[in-house]
């Protein structure tokens, strides 16, 4: 029994609590209803759970489908050590977004119809239908992971791995095909909506900005993850690996700001971020975390080289992409409709309790599978250089 | 195939009675207090702008955002005229809402198993060819019901034989023209009525560009996929037979 719980540490304690107050928050949501659970309204009826856990979830997920790519199509073999974590991140980081959909819908028993009912002029079905095409190709890109370890007859377990294999670059194919065409049409949502986006995050080019945002943003959570796995489940990964992650990282973000920068001036929205408003606020918020302060520190050969630096400078990357999400399904919806939306605590905390599950069962596949090599033991917290010799942290 | 139905509200004519909210309260049971604009129990609701009284309600545009926007198609516009709603297949993501320019579909938060609202021209009575509940119950004619090529016909009537109409009919071209047209003798933008951002260009047509690149998308990207994988793979083959000296007895 003992074993079974284990040690109570820190970490331990706040994630049964996250958990437990998350329980909570979808007993509110399922069994009290929205007025109680949520402070979504007739004028703002998406919130944190789309802004946040749809746009934000998908988004961050990018990393599985490129590095997949480099490795399968592109033959960048270095990246290989990467590809289950990647991999598994950007399975995990999907089903966070299926699971939301379960309290986000209405009516989340009818969650299979889109399969049977069809609207193709809709971007929300082409959305829908990527993400569960993409979600099934990540399940049989991670499951040799799980074969491996899981189905105890030899036969069956080869029988799998070489069938998997066969299909395997058709499926990293397609992994391409729909990451890239549902990462644009998440944008392509409020596309639609013209008239009712403040004119700071309404583009034509909503589906390309999507596009090119969340690919950096996926290599920045990856980057930061893969940090975290050296530093406390005893990765042997090569430091210089997450330096070259991050040098593409810092060539597609000032694509991204390039872009961007032209797009408001086309739109003749350039004034709008020097009124003295909330949205010009959190315009330039969105822009220095996401763009100027990464690009700035990126630059700067010291923050490349200082794994503790790199993991930070990542963390404003994702936390601008955030930013970025919630603005143009927020902020921008909000300014125009005057809805003054604000989380209530459940939406908050149902969020929280899905993403601490999606790390502790990260953390369980790293633990209990092949993911990434491992020390055996505990040790002190080090960086594999690149020639195979262990470095100092 | 059915002729094509429409409301024609006459701003001027509207005297604010609130008949055809009682009307509309009535046929669907909903409660008579409720607080001001559209919700979920009220789908008609008779808007004061100064000294006017203007109804608001589902526009029932030719080519509806909602009805593009809807993934499971749960929302569609009828031969007749009306936009009406298949409750059976609504999974309840609430994107119509997100895509109505004027914001009509209304959530029913209140409850467990929430549906949108919004006024679907009492398309029950329409396909008896029974007029609307509101337009029966005004009492000054300032909700009409008829085809909808002779209520345009009656409404430019109005506005050439009484002078002081704004020489506009709201809904002819708007959003690609809708199913409830209004007149007005108070020009439309001091009654708050809602432009459109795109011209007159519907608004499905902006979705409709993003999405039309997606089997440009799967072919063009399909094919460079394969290319760049056929190269990875020559250049790997090459690799390895010039590790293994295959290659050195070629010229020979």
């Amino acid at each position: 029994m003992k074993a079974l719980i284990g040690k109570i540490t820190l970490w331990r304690a706040v994630s049964t609590i996250i958990l437990a107050v998350g329980a909570y928050a979808a007993y509110l949501r399922f069994f009290e209803g929205w007025v109680v659970s949520t402070n979504l309204t007739d004028a703002q009826p998406w919130g944190l759970w789309v802004g946040f856990g749809t746009l934000c979830g998908v988004g961050l997920s990018a990393g599985g489908f490129c590095i997949a790519a480099a490795v399968y199509l592109l033959g960048m073999e270095r990246y290989r050590p990467l590809l289950r974590t990647s991999i598994l991140l950007s399975f995990l980081g999907y089903c966070s977004v299926c699971v939301g959909m379960l309290y986000e819908l209405g009516l989340p028993w009818r969650i299979w119809h889109p399969i049977i009912y069809w609207n193709k002029h809709s971007v929300l079905f082409d959305v829908s239908l990527c993400v569960m095409c993409y979600t099934t190709v990540l399940a049989l890109e991670f499951s040799p992971s799980l074969v491996e370890k899981a189905i105890p007859w030899k036969g069956l377990r080869r029988w799998y791995l070489k069938w998997q294999h066969r299909i395997l670059i058709g499926l990293v194919m397609a992994g391409v095909l729909l990451s890239s065409m549902h990462q644009s049409y998440l944008g392509g949502l409020f596309l639609i909506a013209k008239g009712k986006v403040h004119p700071l995050w309404y583009s034509p080019y909503l589906t390309t900005l999507f596009y090119l945002s969340a690919i950096p943003a996926g290599m920045a959570l990856l980057v930061m993850v893969l940090y975290l796995c050296v530093r406390s489940l005893q990765a042997k990964i090569e430091y210089s690996l997450l330096q070259d992650l991050s040098r593409i990282m810092m060539i597609l973000l000032g694509v991204y700001a390039v872009f961007r920068a032209l797009d408001l001036v086309r739109n003749g929205a350039t004034h709008y971020a020097f009124m003295m408003n909330k949205e010009a606020g959190y315009f330039w918020l969105e822009i220095v975390l996401f763009l100027a302060a990464p690009l700035a520190l990126l630059s700067w050969r010291k923050v490349r080289d200082t794994p503790l630096y790199l993991y930070w400078t990542c963390a404003t990357v994702v936390m601008g992409f955030m930013a970025n999400r919630l603005n143009v399904s927020i902020t921008a919806l909000d300014a125009m409709s005057g809805a003054q939306y604000v989380p209530k605590w459940p939406e908050i905390a149902l969020t929280m309790a899905v993403l601490t599950a999606g790390v502790i069962a990260f953390r369980l596949a790293v633990l209990y599978l092949d993911i990434v090599p491992r020390y055996e033991e505990p040790k002190e917290f080090r960086w594999l250089a690149s020639d195979g010799a262990v470095a100092e942290a | 195939m059915a002729k094509k139905k429409a409301i024609l509200v006459d701003v001027k004519r509207c005297i604010g009675c609130q008949a055809c909210e009682q009307a509309c309260e009535q046929a669907h049971g909903f409660p008579v207090e409720h607080p001001a604009g559209l919700s979920d129990k009220a789908l008609t609701f008779v808007d004061q702008k100064g000294a006017k009284s203007v109804r608001r309600m589902c526009l029932h545009c030719e080519e509806p955002a909602c009805v593009s926007a809807c993934l499971v198609g749960a929302l569609h516009k009828t031969p007749e005229g009306p936009v009406a709603y298949d409750a059976s297949k609504c999974m309840g993501c609430r994107y119509c809402m997100i895509a109505c320019p004027q914001s009509v579909p209304k959530y029913q938060w209140t409850k467990l198993a929430p549906y949108m609202k919004k006024c679907d021209m009492c398309y029950d009575r329409v396909k008896e060819g029974k007029p609307t509940v509101c337009a029966e119950a005004c009492p000054v004619g300032a909700t009409t019901f008829g085809d909808r090529d002779e209520l345009i016909k009656e409404a430019w009537n109005r506005i050439r034989t009484e002078g002081d109409y704004v020489p506009r009919i709201y809904g002819t071209e708007e959003f690609g023209g809708t199913s409830v047209l209004y007149i007005s003798d108070v020009p439309f933008e001091q009654l708050g009525f809602v432009m459109p951002p795109t011209g007159n260009e519907p608004l499905p047509m902006l979705s409709a560009a993003a999405l039309g690149e997606s089997p440009t998308v799967v072919l063009v990207g399909g094919s460079m996929l394969s290319a760049l994988y056929w190269i990875t793979r020559r250049r790997k083959a090459v690799a390895e037979a010039e590790k293994f000296g295959k290659f050195e007895g070629k010229g020979k």
